[in-house]
């Protein structure tokens, strides 16, 4: 009893220790944020500040188009991760659970359309949205980025798919159900851990993109935040430092909360699952 | 009509992707209607920091209140966005009106591919004596004809000097050659202090700084007709000089860019700087207790014989030919020098960021500013030197335009000539060979 | 065992088409918005274009003997593949670790967990820029902090020399994406069945045991995508490398990316640029195929 007892504590201080090291970035950029530009670059540099400041949030706020900037990144993102993870799960359950021809041709051909680099896809994709003329448009960021995180998660939800007992579904099948409704009552449920983490994932990888904004996108009521902070922020001759790291703990915050906020649907165990704590 | 026309292959010359784009999509191009009154004019920048924003909107406020009929939007682009955004843009006709603060070699380039209006209309409605002498010069790639002017000029490598520590050591002078800098910074060097923040990492600092260093020692890139001319014994003392500093900068110089260097001289660790006027507005914020004992010099050359050389990088203002409305964009871009704004854009980085103008310098609204009057002197020389300054596309009075100067910069072949010789001690000769072989390539494609 | 449906062939291919039903908004999307730029890319690779202009002429196969003769892109690929082979390993590894020990009964687990998220939710311009930061030799809290604990007595040169240049590289590479390991096989972790490992604990298993006789088998799909993803995704790298360290000192780490970056954008080479990207596709190429077929075998 009492060796479990310790394991325990052991398991959880050094938990803890790794979590704290890996944050330190994090904590650093809050600390930081707070501090005043006298305190900055104060050699040897101070663990605590000195004195608090709320200044370069207040500045950020009311100076600046970041709230604009926070509103435009929400709604691409947002849109984005549910065309992908809506059009990732129906094909990730086409391609696990049906037979047709040319399957897994498919699936390697999907995968082969992401191998190229960004920087060379670039122009030629600016070119076709002004041709059609969605140039500058929040549209034309959707469609870029469900084009390069629908690969990810398609192969992604697949393997969560390939997760799922067959037997479940032939179950419902056998009691009369239709594929789509078997779909709907049996599979999502099991799936949705996978399809969290996976809209999760292309949540992130959206709010985070910052090569195709650069180009498809100019003007500041369309820019999302990774564009329009670090090009108001970051020149080639100057870091307006105080500034980047509020806005970068204000950019990086809310995503913590949705996260702890989704927790439970990621860890939630179901029928034959088993929660281990 | 904004497209291209699709060449056939027999041409030696076509837009590649302009055919692509046409072929595909040419019939689905939306028209742009426009009302006959309604102007909508697109000014780009790369440069838009809160003061610089709030600026802006002064001056295109200002302007819409003189023209009903036009308005002004801005919208921002970045040091790293603004090439592959401009190559879209010029590639399928869809450009802005007027783009601004862009360096000079960017222009160079644009213009002779011939994408620029001639910017002579505008620099007389600004009033081409109110320039400082010479500080278009630079802008005349082909003769007679400007392809933009300087918006605002920077003197990117002065020499920037803590007069405490300079007193301390017994030095009463500011160094003008190098044996004399050497010997300050080996005196000021210790107790924590570092001597000087030269960049010795894999950016364009490094590559810019050290094409400074080489014409402070005499020597030169490129000859007058272009030519590659850096395998000299200028190059192999400036070479020499850079190595022997390396010992008075911080160990990790060797990675150092703009914001490191900035920093370490701001934050009081190194006793020399080398940088813009940024460093006034940044001691004034984050570092108050040295800001009664810095100064700034021109940097010192091998010896007097050899004239000081400040790098400009002439932020520019330019509009491509493509743009709609051109006469609306001729009167907008003259309108950016009108003292009130451009006086407010000046006061968003004091000192960095030094008027074109000489009309400006001396009015007192513009020296109305806490930095410029505390500073004066060292404004006044920086906008002596950065008006008469050069960089990599334009060495000399002598030297032609060249429009290559970016690709050679960012091709990163000058930093690692640095690394290479100075780092990695790897034999000067052999390195000099190679380089030279590098940049005449990248001359000729 | 429970009596599968009799599936009659009409069945089968109703069944069939609402497959292909159902992959064919991705297929379609793909089709519009990424086929063309890919093609063009290609088509791109047979000329020498000028990037500010986008007007050039055709050069045939030229770029390509370029890429084949010439030191860049074999050094670049060295060194993609050190750089792409060591933040692998991490990556999984740590996530893998990681992973485990946050599916144990933590205090404030879900804090926990959304903090080990961070690195991975940290835009990577922030991320490079707090690291230099943190890395720098007069201000930085690294060498600061390992002075203050007499590890170090003199401030370290963590980015400009080799070999630290490439290991910082990869350590700061690792730190930003294990995270998306952590995920993916967390959520694997909770629908692995419970009595799997109840039968194994009545057979005497051990904890060393228990994982790897119950936990790796079941983690193996999720980990075989993972590895697969990730390692494309690394292999691609650009922004981290580039703010890093620029590809310096010299060109000890100019990986693949920023070579195409800087024959694109630096040397304004567009076509060039493109037969390096066809090149280093074509690369990953080899290693998919092969790849797949291997772990498709053993499956």
């Amino acid at each position: 009893m009492q060796r479990s007892m310790l394991q325990g504590v052991i398991v959880n201080l050094v938990t803890w220790t790794l979590v704290l090291l890996i944050a330190f970035p994090l904590l650093w950029m809050i600390i930081t944020s707070v501090k005043p530009q006298t305190e900055l670059f104060r050699i040897p540099p101070t663990w605590f500040p000195e004195t608090i400041t709320f200044e370069h949030y207040w500045r950020l706020l009311t100076e600046t188009p970041f709230l604009t900037y926070f509103r435009n990144s929400v709604v691409l993102a947002t849109t984005t991760t549910i065309f992908v993870v809506a059009l990732g799960t129906l094909g990730a359950y086409s391609l696990v659970r049906f037979k047709y021809r040319g399957r897994e041709t498919l699936a390697m051909l999907v995968l082969f359309t992401y191998l190229l680099p960004s920087v060379v896809l670039i122009i030629p994709l600016y070119l076709m949205m002004v041709a059609i003329g969605l140039s500058n448009t929040l549209v034309s960021l959707i469609l870029a980025h469900t084009t390069f995180a629908l690969p990810y998660a398609l192969w992604l939800l697949r393997s969560f798919m390939e997760g799922v007992p067959e037997d479940l579904e032939s179950a419902a099948l056998v009691d009369g159900a239709s594929r789509m409704g078997a779909f709907r009552d049996i599979i999502l449920p099991q799936l949705l851990p996978g399809i969290i983490s996976t809209a999760l994932f292309t949540f992130i990888l959206s709010w985070n993109e910052y090569l195709y904004a650069l180009v498809l996108v100019n003007s500041d009521s369309v820019a999302p935040l990774t564009t329009g902070v670090m090009s108001m922020l970051i020149s080639a001759f100057n870091i307006e430092w105080s500034l980047l790291m509020a806005a970068s703990v204000m950019m990086s915050l809310p995503l913590i909360v949705v996260f702890a906020f989704l927790q439970s649907y990621l860890t939630s165990g179901f029928g034959a699952g088993g929660v281990k704590g | 009509m904004h497209s291209k026309p699709f060449k056939t292959p027999a041409l030696p010359r076509r837009t590649v992707l302009a055919g692509l784009a046409a072929a595909g999509a040419t019939a689905a191009m939306p028209m742009r209607l426009r009302a006959q009154e309604q102007i909508t004019l697109r000014w780009w920048s790369p440069q838009s920091s809160p003061e610089q924003l709030a600026a802006y909107q002064t001056q295109i406020a200002n302007f819409e209140a003189q023209h009903e009929n036009i308005k002004v939007v801005f919208e921002k682009t970045s040091d790293e966005g603004y090439a592959p955004q401009l190559a879209a843009a010029f590639a399928s006709g869809d450009v802005p009106n007027v783009v601004t603060h862009l360096p000079s070699f960017a222009v160079a380039t644009y213009w002779t591919n011939g994408l620029l209006e001639p910017f002579n209309g505008v620099i007389d409605m600004i009033g081409p004596d109110k320039f400082y002498q010479g500080a278009n010069d630079i802008y005349e790639i082909d003769p007679g004809q400007y392809a933009g002017t300087g918006i605002g000029n920077s003197a990117a490598n002065m020499i920037w000097l803590r007069t405490d520590l300079m007193e301390q050591a017994g030095i009463d002078q500011n160094p003008r050659t190098w044996d004399e800098l050497l010997s300050a910074v080996q005196k000021m060097q210790g107790g924590g202090i570092y001597g000087a923040p030269l960049p010795y990492g894999r950016n364009s600092m490094t590559s810019l700084v050290f094409i400074g260093v080489i014409h402070q020692a005499g020597g030169q890139v490129c000859a007058p007709d272009l030519s590659v001319n850096i395998d000299t014994d200028a190059t192999r003392d400036a070479l020499e000089f850079y190595r022997a500093m390396r010992e008075f900068c911080p160990p990790g110089a060797t990675n150092y860019s703009w914001g490191e260097s900035l920093t370490a001289f701001v934050s009081g660790a190194c006793a020399t700087g080398l940088y813009t006027g940024r460093v006034l507005t940044n001691v004034a914020n984050q570092n108050p207790s040295i800001a009664d004992h810095i100064t700034c010099d021109l940097y010192p050359t091998k010896s007097t014989d050899v004239a000081p050389w400040t790098f400009n990088d002439f932020p520019s203002v330019f509009i491509p030919k493509q743009a709609p409305n051109m006469e609306a964009s001729k009167q907008f871009a003259a309108f950016l020098f009108d003292p009130e704004g451009y006086i407010q854009q000046l006061h968003a980085a004091p000192g960095h960021v030094l008027p074109v103008l000489k009309t400006i310098s001396n009015d007192p609204d513009y020296q109305d500013n806490e930095i410029i009057q505390k500073y004066s002197a060292e404004v006044e020389l920086m906008s002596e030197a950065a008006a008469n300054g050069f960089n990599l596309g334009w060495e000399s009075r002598d030297h032609m335009p060249n429009a290559k100067a970016g690709e050679i910069v960012n091709s990163g072949v000058i930093a690692e000539l640095v690394q290479r010789v100075v780092l990695n001690d790897e034999n000067v000769d052999q390195v000099l060979g190679e380089t030279t072989a590098r940049i005449e390539e990248i001359m000729a494609s | 065992m429970i009596a599968t449906q009799t599936i009659t062939p009409r069945l089968e291919r109703s069944y069939a088409r609402l497959g292909v039903l159902l992959i064919a908004p991705t297929i379609l999307v793909f089709s519009l918005v990424i086929v063309y730029p890919l093609l063009a890319a290609i088509y791109l690779s047979v000329f020498s274009i000028y990037t500010p202009t986008l007007e050039g002429n055709f050069v045939g196969a030229a770029n390509y003997v370029k890429l084949l003769t010439g030191k860049a892109f074999w050094n670049s690929l060295g060194v993609t593949l050190i750089w792409t082979v060591g933040t692998l390993t991490l990556q999984i590894v740590f996530g893998v670790g990681m992973a485990l020990l946050l599916h144990q009964n933590i205090w404030f687990r879900s804090l926990a967990r959304s903090l080990v998220l961070f690195p991975y939710f940290l835009s990577t311009v922030v991320a490079v820029l707090v690291w230099r930061w943190l890395f720098n030799d007069l201000y930085g809290a690294m060498n600061h902090g390992l002075m203050q604990l007499g590890i170090l007595d003199m401030p370290l040169d963590w980015l400009g020399s080799m070999p630290n240049a490439m290991i910082g590289v990869i350590l700061v590479g690792a730190w930003k994406y294990f995270p998306f390991v952590v995920i993916a096989v967390l959520a694997r972790l909770q629908t692995i069945p419970e009595h799997l490992y109840e039968a194994a604990k009545i057979d005497g298993a051990g904890p060393i045991a228990r994982f790897w006789d119950v936990t790796l088998p079941q983690l193996r799909n999720v980990l075989v995508v993972i590895v697969l993803l990730r390692a494309i995704w690394d292999f691609k790298e650009f922004d981290l490398i580039y703010l890093l360290t620029g590809g310096g000192p010299v060109t000890s780490t100019q990986t693949l990316s920023l070579l195409v970056y800087q024959e694109a954008f630096g040397l304004n080479q567009m076509g060039q640029a493109a037969a390096y990207s066809v090149g280093m596709m074509l690369v990953m190429l080899v290693f998919m195929v092969v790849y797949i077929r291997k772990t498709g075998k053993e499956g």
